[in-house]
């Protein structure tokens, strides 16, 4: 395996949201607009790339046994730097992220990467898969918080692009996609769709509805 | 062919039913209540109408040639039941896709009836009522109650709805209209709640499918609605119907598992 293909892969291929379903609980919560799924999509981003490079580091002095908490500590150092760094530069940001920054220390996708890929690979590819699936979940971030940001309120990133009925425009906001089921929906279509293009995706259903021509010989 | 959509509960149940023929009892059943809500909604009730039936038959459409299926033309009856919760004022393309929502993650996307949890004609009005700032859902009137009648007697007769759900639901909303209006009110209760419990709440899509886990989800219905009903006074707000049936209908499968549960737990008691 190539370093390119560590980085290439976890975009659409091994999507860490499509297709591990990881991280689905911050994907719904941060979405509702643009400016917050950039911030948190960078944010989680440099955490994956930073202790998937940091864990591979430290390997081979990690006693399997309390592994997960070591893995969790350093996780947990990178995420309070972030979190602090957030909260000197970019209070606002901070504030209407609130907890979930913080969350990112309990996201399924940081400790799966790091328990999967970080413990037995090296440095470089580790960080490179890191980053790649940082990326990975920031790409479907981008594009659930643009639809959502959108079509719930007819700007983007806080700027108005269309008029809404309020403002005398043509455009009605659709008040669902800033509650969280809409992401579900969004997040359900796009798997459907990625599933639609690349089937060997798909699941074996677990059990089939047997109907009563099936029966008759 | 193995198309045919039927229904798991009816398969069970009357397996000479074939889906086209459960889908025109349910439309014949939905006559009268259209009918109503045209009469006292006027012209632009008709517009709903034509938009909620074509936009549903499309999907349906699209869905069965990409899953080269047989029409069970059931999303008609989905069209039926939204146009009669949907108000005539709303513009017709917010009727298109509150219709387009329900029937496509309400029904389609789970394979068809039958296949889904939810009933697609509450899952359109959920969506309405989420979706557009102001719109509401319509009231019930009384014409509109008793004209449900026939058609409930209909599907009852027929099997295709349950009369444990809605006796247990109404025995809910009766106790708790008694407890909070008193007696004289108990008729309004009935007659806004009587549509949403027949083609909603008794969906048997949408309802449990054990003799005594229907007996539970009426009740559990039934609570919801009483819960969620914001309207001052003895009678029902519609969303409170539609959100009451979207979450007990959620429930059902659970109902459904833990009544099968306790049936085999009986059973080895008895014969050890």
């Amino acid at each position: 395996m190539s370093l390119k293909h560590h980085l290439i892969s976890p975009l659409i291929g091994n999507n860490p949201i499509t297709l591990q379903i990881l991280g689905i609980c911050s994907a719904l919560a941060v979405t509702t607009t643009l400016s917050t799924a950039i911030t948190m999509s960078v944010a989680l981003t440099v955490v994956l790339c930073l202790s998937g490079g940091v864990i591979s580091l430290m390997r081979h002095h990690i006693p399997p046994s309390i592994r997960l908490i070591i893995q969790i500590t350093i996780v947990a150092s990178i995420v309070i730097v972030i979190d602090q760094f957030m909260q000197a530069f970019m209070f606002e940001m901070s504030k209407r992220l609130s907890i979930f920054v913080g969350l990112i220390v309990t996201n399924c996708l940081v400790l799966g990467r790091a328990e999967a890929f970080a413990m037995r690979n090296p440095v470089v590819p580790s960080a490179l898969d890191g980053l790649g699936n940082g990326l990975g979940y920031s790409l479907i971030l981008l594009i659930v918080g643009t639809l959502r940001e959108f079509l719930g309120t007819g700007g983007l990133l806080g700027v108005p692009l269309v008029k809404t009925v309020a403002e005398g425009g043509w455009f009605e906001p659709l008040g669902l996609m800033q509650l969280a089921p809409s992401a579900f929906f969004i997040l359900g279509l796009m798997v459907w769709l990625v599933r639609v293009l690349r089937p060997e995706q798909v699941e074996r259903p677990e059990f089939r509805l047997e109907t009563a021509e099936d029966r008759r010989p | 062919m193995t198309g045919w959509l039927l229904d798991p509960h009816l398969m069970r149940q009357r397996s000479g039913w074939s889906p086209a023929r459960v889908t025109l009892a349910q439309l014949i059943a939905l006559a009268a209540p259209v009918g109503v809500s045209v009469a006292e909604r006027g012209a632009a009730q008709i517009g709903v109408l034509t938009t909620a039936l074509v936009t549903c038959l499309i999907w349906e459409m699209a869905f069965a040639l990409i899953r080269e299926r047989a029409l069970s033309w059931h999303t008609a009856t989905v069209a039926l039941i939204f146009t009669v919760l949907a108000p005539e004022t709303l513009p017709l393309w917010q009727v298109a896709m509150a219709a387009s929502f329900g029937v496509v993650f309400g029904e389609l996307v789970f394979g068809g009836r039958g296949y889904g949890i939810v009933s697609g004609a509450a899952a359109a009005a959920g969506f309405l009522v989420f979706s557009f700032t102001g719109a509401g859902l319509a009231t019930v009137s009384g014409a509109m109650a008793l004209a449900t009648l026939p058609g409930a007697l209909l599907l009852l007769l027929g099997g295709l709805i349950s009369w444990r759900v809605l006796v247990s639901a109404v025995a809910v909303l009766i106790a708790f209209g008694l407890a909070r209006d008193g007696a004289d009110s108990l008729l309004l209760v009935l007659t806004t709640a009587v549509f949403g419990l027949v083609f909603l709440v008794a969906d048997p899509v949408a309802a449990a499918s054990t003799q005594p886990g229907r007996l539970v989800y009426g009740g559990l219905a039934g609570l919801l609605i009483v819960l969620f009903d914001t309207i001052e006074g003895p009678a029902i707000a519609p969303a409170a119907i539609v959100f009451a049936c979207l979450l007990a209908s959620l429930f059902a499968p659970l109902i459904d598992y833990l009544d099968v549960k306790l049936a085999v737990r009986r059973r080895e008691a008895r014969h050890g």
